[in-house]
């Protein structure tokens, strides 16, 4: 399929971030799926995969420590799915969030 | 035709029935803003009878089940729900279940695209009867109670410690000397609760819950504005995407799938998808404000050639723009691109991640009430 120039960039950023994020996650939470097993619009916590208090925490840590990206106390809206996440690091990168 | 229970309480407070499958559903009782803002900010009653009710003894009900549904039955602890599926031979969706281990018996609740003497014929062939399989679907009534103050509803009628059950549970409770199995469970984003009640209690319950309901702002809505809130909050929709897409895998469903457990319904051809890897998979789109054409079967163009299609939409009273989920092929299903909606010069959408809203209920902590 043809790609712009700068959607061919939008889609690498994203997905490195992407791979990354999902490889980490199933490696640390020992997680019974594939990278593409995980949808990235999949709930995190609760619903969908299900994890817990301890889980969130442990994606925290995978967050600051793949990408430098620090996950504020209490921001529950960051940790609902990988593409919410995703957001939060290429927007911190850009220098957008806090 | 099936009939609910509880469809008087819904019929004297004005609700449009529609057939589903053979039942008589109430779709809507109020205009959609009012049913939508009913469950966002306080509790919305609703009237799920429609779905399937099982009880499986526990003796003989893991063998069945994890023979049956695409989740693990076996690994479900007591007092805990699995959320899951049921599919057919070719490994497509017919039903999204619940399936709650209850002490001495096992609850599944089937919200089906597929009518009762399908979903019978499966349970026979995998040996319904031998397991003790019984049809609860018409002598109980299954009462949605979903909201940001849905507990509070909850706490009222049960008591306190119903603040302490965690999502995807269930406990028992008793109403008018009646057993009632309470699921804590819901697809709206919001707290959200199911009643499963014998008929011969259920239209006192109802009535008694959307009392409480309206002194909140609260009351009876219709099952149409759920297909709105499941969508928002970006949970599963069989009745939308479901129906229109079938593959579970294309859905993004693989989380309510056990692929190290044996055999179940269509595990052949779901194993068989998945090892020849996903090209298509369905992800979030976003018209802006006042674009009304972002509706289910509308095609999505790039570069002048339709590359998706709608399968499920909806408008976001909060975000105030139309919602919608359709199908890209893997190499540009990503969040955050532009693509033009229902021909080559189309409106802009945006492909965007899910989900796009953050509920109240996110923000109350129940261990601090």
């Amino acid at each position: 399929m043809h790609m712009s120039g700068s959607m061919q960039e939008i889609i690498a950023r994203r997905a490195g971030i992407i791979n990354t994020f999902k490889n980490e996650l199933i490696r640390r939470l020992n997680l019974p799926y594939t990278p593409e097993d995980l949808h990235e619009d999949v709930s995190l916590l609760g619903a969908g995969l299900g994890l817990d208090s301890l889980d969130a925490l442990e994606i925290v840590l995978c967050v600051e420590n793949c990408f430098g990206v620090k996950i504020p106390d209490g921001n529950v809206a960051v940790l609902r799915s990988i593409n919410t996440i995703v957001d939060f690091v290429l927007q911190t990168q850009d220098g957008g969030a806090r | 035709m099936r009939m609910s229970p509880i469809k008087n309480v819904f019929a004297a407070a004005g609700a449009q029935f529609a057939e589903r499958l053979d039942t008589a559903v109430p779709l809507t009782i109020a205009d959609p803003a009012t049913e939508y803002h009913r469950i966002r900010d306080a509790a919305g009653i609703t009237d799920f009878s429609f779905m399937q009710k099982f009880r499986v003894p526990e003796a003989k009900a893991i063998d069945f089940l994890d023979s049956l549904l695409a989740g693990n039955v076996a690994k479900t602890r007591y007092g805990r729900v699995l959320h899951t599926f049921l599919a057919d031979d070719g490994g497509n969706l017919l039903s999204d279940c619940y399936v709650a281990n209850n002490d001495e018996e096992y609850i599944i609740l089937c919200e089906s695209i597929a009518d009762d003497a399908a979903i019978d014929a499966i349970f026979r062939r995998a040996g319904s009867e031998k397991a003790g399989v019984q049809d609860l679907t018409l002598e109980y009534a299954l009462i949605g109670v979903d909201g940001a103050r849905a507990w509070e509803i909850m706490k009222g009628m049960f008591g306190a410690d119903i603040l302490g059950l965690p999502y995807l549970s269930i406990e028992n409770y008793t109403f008018e000397n009646e057993k009632i199995r309470l699921f804590r469970a819901g697809k709206t984003s919001e707290f959200g609760y199911l009643l499963m009640a014998p008929a011969s209690c259920a239209a006192e319950l109802v009535s008694q819950c959307a009392a409480r309901a309206e002194k909140s702002g609260g009351g009876l809505c219709g099952l149409s504005i759920h297909n709105d809130l499941r969508l928002e909050g970006r949970f599963f929709n069989i009745h939308a995407e479901g129906k229109n897409v079938g593959d579970p895998l294309q859905l993004g469903l693989q989380w309510m799938i056990d692929f190290d457990k044996g055999a179940f319904c269509g595990s052949e051809a779901v194993l068989k998808r998945r090892a020849r890897g996903l090209t298509h998979k369905i992800i979030g789109v976003r018209a802006a404000p006042g674009i009304d054409t972002l509706k289910t079967g509308a095609s999505v163009f790039h570069e002048g050639k339709a590359v998706a299609e709608i399968v499920a939409d909806c408008f976001s009273y909060i975000l105030n723009c139309r919602l919608g989920l359709a199908v890209f092929p893997c190499e540009i299903a990503y969040s955050g691109l532009t693509f033009a909606l229902g021909s080559p010069d189309g409106p802009a959408i945006q492909t965007v991640s899910m989900p796009p809203i953050m509920p109240k209920s996110l923000t109350v902590r129940l261990d601090e009430m």
